[in-house]
């Protein structure tokens, strides 16, 4: 088309959520409210991320990634959650795949929860309110 | 009831509607009410259990929860569904969290519950053994009241 020759490209940056080969990352967001999944799938599809599946508690989260295995690249995990906690879920999770990248999303004041799922072997944390630059970074330091 | 109860919601209402919004937040005059309250339409209840015991309404119109729910969104919601819901209900995650992280800093400790979503017209609530102090914070999208009731254990 006609009009892209026109106009140079001013973004051409690779979006942070492709893999060298062009593929993009495979993210799978566990979390149980619809409107934090949401917008950690908004701001992960908008970097150039596969958002593969989501999941609304801990349980379904590692049912989900062990179907998903191996072609999925990272998690985003809530603590608080129903049936199963995200603290248990990302410690079967690692059972399972000691390779796993899981990142927990916390709301403020849980700081011993996250000093635990550190300890067990989540790769960062993000605290709430979420915003894209912070989401972003710390999803990017974790799987590079 | 004491005020030291009411502030740190307060302050953590003013701070997370400030960075979730990105916008200006101004905060009323705080009263308080010892009687059977009228509810605006849409409030989010979060109750607290331990040595301080009570609840917190977050209470606002329809079209306020609309419109904080669409911004949070970063799009126009048309109806108070699901999405919005959640997100209303986020919000009040997010500030309880806030708030309590500073009370347990003073030495108060108590349970949460998760927060609940109650809508429609004509509601009120009542507290009959313990007053509620209200703070307003008003935003370009309307006036959401931070409506704390919580007294000491007996």
């Amino acid at each position: 088309m006609k009009t892209k020759m026109d106009f140079p490209s001013i973004n051409e940056r690779k979006p942070e959520g492709v893999k060298e080969d062009g593929s993009p990352y495979k993210v799978l967001v566990v979390d149980d409210s619809m409107f934090v999944t949401k917008q950690i799938s908004q701001i992960l599809t908008s970097e150039g991320f596969e958002v593969v599946a989501t999941a609304s508690d801990g349980l379904q989260g590692l049912e989900r990634y062990k179907e998903l295995y191996p072609d999925i690249d990272v998690v985003t995990m809530d603590i608080t959650m129903p049936k199963m906690d995200g603290v248990t879920s990302l410690e079967k999770i690692i059972e399972f795949d000691k390779e796993a990248k899981v990142i927990m999303i916390s709301a403020l004041g849980k700081q011993d929860l996250v000093k635990k799922a550190l300890l067990i072997g989540a790769k960062n944390y993000i605290v709430k309110p979420l915003d894209r630059v912070k989401v972003l970074e710390r999803i990017i330091q974790s799987i590079k | 009831m004491r005020v030291e109860y009411i502030n740190p919601f307060v302050e953590a209402a003013f701070n997370v509607l400030k960075e979730v919004l990105n916008t200006e937040v101004k905060r009323g005059e705080l009263y308080l009410k010892s009687t059977s309250q009228p509810v605006m339409g849409v409030a989010a209840l979060v109750g607290l259990a331990g040595n301080v015991e009570g609840r917190v309404l977050f209470d606002m119109s329809f079209d306020t929860a609309l419109a904080v729910a669409s911004d949070m969104n970063g799009e126009k919601l048309e109806k108070l569904d699901d999405l919005a819901k959640a997100t209303i209900t986020e919000l009040a995650n997010m500030i309880t969290a806030q708030a309590v992280t500073k009370l347990h800093e003073l030495g108060f400790t108590f349970d949460l519950t998760p927060p609940a979503i109650f809508t429609g017209e004509n509601m009120e609530v009542t507290d009959s053994e313990v007053e509620a102090l209200i703070v307003p914070m008003v935003l370009p999208q309307g006036k959401i009241e931070i409506n704390v009731a919580v007294r000491e254990r007996l």
